[in-house]
């Protein structure tokens, strides 16, 4: 593992992110539609709802459209995170797999676009946090910010995997959509959450632990230390499953 | 000095044999072709050599340092040529003095300089080719494998190619060009050719 090596790759992958326009106008329009969308639509009516990580007898009462807002950022921030994974693991794979034959090892490749990647999410967390806020008054804004770092976290390390393992563009895109779709984008809104039955299944879903370490920064004052340490427990087990594939598909024989 | 040894070689894709008891030895100083039709294995027994692709059988003895041009120009789309220098100098592990040199020299013979602050899309065919082979050329390999290095040359840089190439051959490199065509025969030291699989 050489310093040298991982810094340059994060510089460079960071230029090559940076340069692509496109990547760029969807980090900063996707979050700004999904919140306006849910800020002209969400109704204002006061709803008492639950948080599963805090127990069944603490009521937490807010506007539809506050719950609706802060589940959405969340959403946005995983999405996007995964997206971006997925297109770093994938699109340059075989100059990639030529730096590999160069020197460089897999871990350092992967390692530099995991670096790079924190880079984004936490730009990522801060651009939709500071968005949400102009919105709705955040209880513990830094707390909340962290709750998005985490989603982008375990979404991002997710993207790696699926960008490991899945060589298609479409189908990689594919296996992203759907599973922010279900999970962050649908299961994990506690409006769904408290009427689910076998509500236990939405608890072992990646975006549980990152969207309730969110919601409770946003609207309590409770800790959130216990959701964050899940988090990042399955964000690791991700980013453990993508270095893995990683590795055996780009190391050389030599 | 032998530089490399292939010894056995074979490897199927499917029911597919694309490559049979290949084996040949290379020592330095030596240039060395491969020739053979589309699909007689050529980039497959490349590919094993660098190490990209694992053998059914046999193996591959490689010593010193070696210099790889793939046949498709594998670079990155939106750094520069200069960005390219310094991110393949970070995998041989150059230093900058040297990489400074060593790209300048690299692009003046290419005639290339004058776009080195240029992104890879916006370069002509002819000067990607250029810059995939001087990415290969960097390191002063002590053995270069070239697939197909000529493909999108103009006639002036297939030219220089040979000149730097008698150039590095002179300082101790070998070279393994292996392409579909080759033309001048009397360049080479040895010609192979690959016949469904089989060095002939």
């Amino acid at each position: 593992m050489n310093l040298h090596r991982i810094i340059t790759g994060i510089m460079m992958i960071l230029k090559m992110v940076f340069r692509r326009r496109i990547v760029i106008i969807a980090l900063l329009i996707i979050p700004i539609v999904f919140l306006t969308i849910v800020e002209l639509t969400a109704p204002v009516r006061i709803i008492p709802f639950r948080l599963a990580s805090l127990g069944n007898m603490i009521f937490i009462n807010r506007p539809l459209k506050d719950i609706a807002l802060v589940f959405f950022s969340v959403t946005s921030s995983g999405f996007l995170s995964s997206l971006l994974a997925l297109n770093l693991v994938q699109i340059e794979i075989g100059v990639n797999r030529r730096l590999v034959i160069c020197g460089y090892s897999p871990f350092e490749i992967l390692l530099s676009n995991l670096l790079a990647l924190s880079v984004l999410i936490i730009s990522i967390a801060l651009y939709v946090a500071l968005l949400v806020s102009r919105f709705l008054s955040i209880s513990h804004f830094m707390a909340f910010i962290a709750g998005l770092i985490l989603i982008g976290f375990v979404y991002g390390c997710y993207g790696l995997a699926t960008g490991s393992l899945i060589r298609g563009k479409l189908e990689g895109i594919f296996f992203i959509v759907m599973l922010a779709n279900i999970d962050a984008g649908w299961l994990q809104n506690p409006m769904y959450y408290a009427e689910a039955h076998n509500n236990i299944i939405i608890r072992y879903l990646p975006a549980y632990f990152p969207s309730q370490s969110a919601i409770i920064a946003a609207f309590t004052d409770f800790s959130a230390i216990p959701a964050r340490f899940y988090s990042i427990l399955y964000g690791i087990g991700f980013l453990i499953m993508a270095l893995f594939i990683y590795y055996n598909k780009m190391r050389i024989r030599k | 000095m032998v530089l490399l040894t292939v010894e056995n070689i074979s490897k199927k894709f499917g029911r597919n044999s694309v490559l049979r008891d290949v084996s040949f030895e290379m020592d330095q100083n030596m240039l060395y072709g491969i020739v053979g039709e589309n699909g007689s294995g050529k980039t497959t027994l490349l590919k094993v050599i660098v190490g990209e692709w694992k053998p059914d059988r046999g193996s591959v003895s490689l010593t010193g340092r070696l210099g790889y041009c793939p046949q498709q120009t594998l670079l990155f789309s939106h750094l520069t040529v200069d960005e390219h220098f310094s991110y393949f100098a970070a995998a041989y592990r150059i230093d900058r003095v040297t990489l400074a040199s060593r790209s300048n020299d690299l692009m003046d013979f290419f005639n290339f300089r004058k776009f080195r602050n240029e992104k890879v899309y916006e370069l002509s065919g002819g000067t990607m080719q250029k810059l995939n082979l001087s990415l290969a050329l960097l390191p002063q390999p002590d053995l270069l494998v070239l697939d197909e290095p000529y493909n999108g040359f103009d006639w002036d840089t297939y030219v220089h190619f040979w000149e730097y190439t008698g150039k590095l051959k002179k300082a101790g490199c070998s070279i393994l060009v292996v392409a579909h065509l080759i033309t001048e025969k009397e360049r080479f030291d040895k010609v192979f050719n690959l016949v469904q699989g089989r060095l002939t």
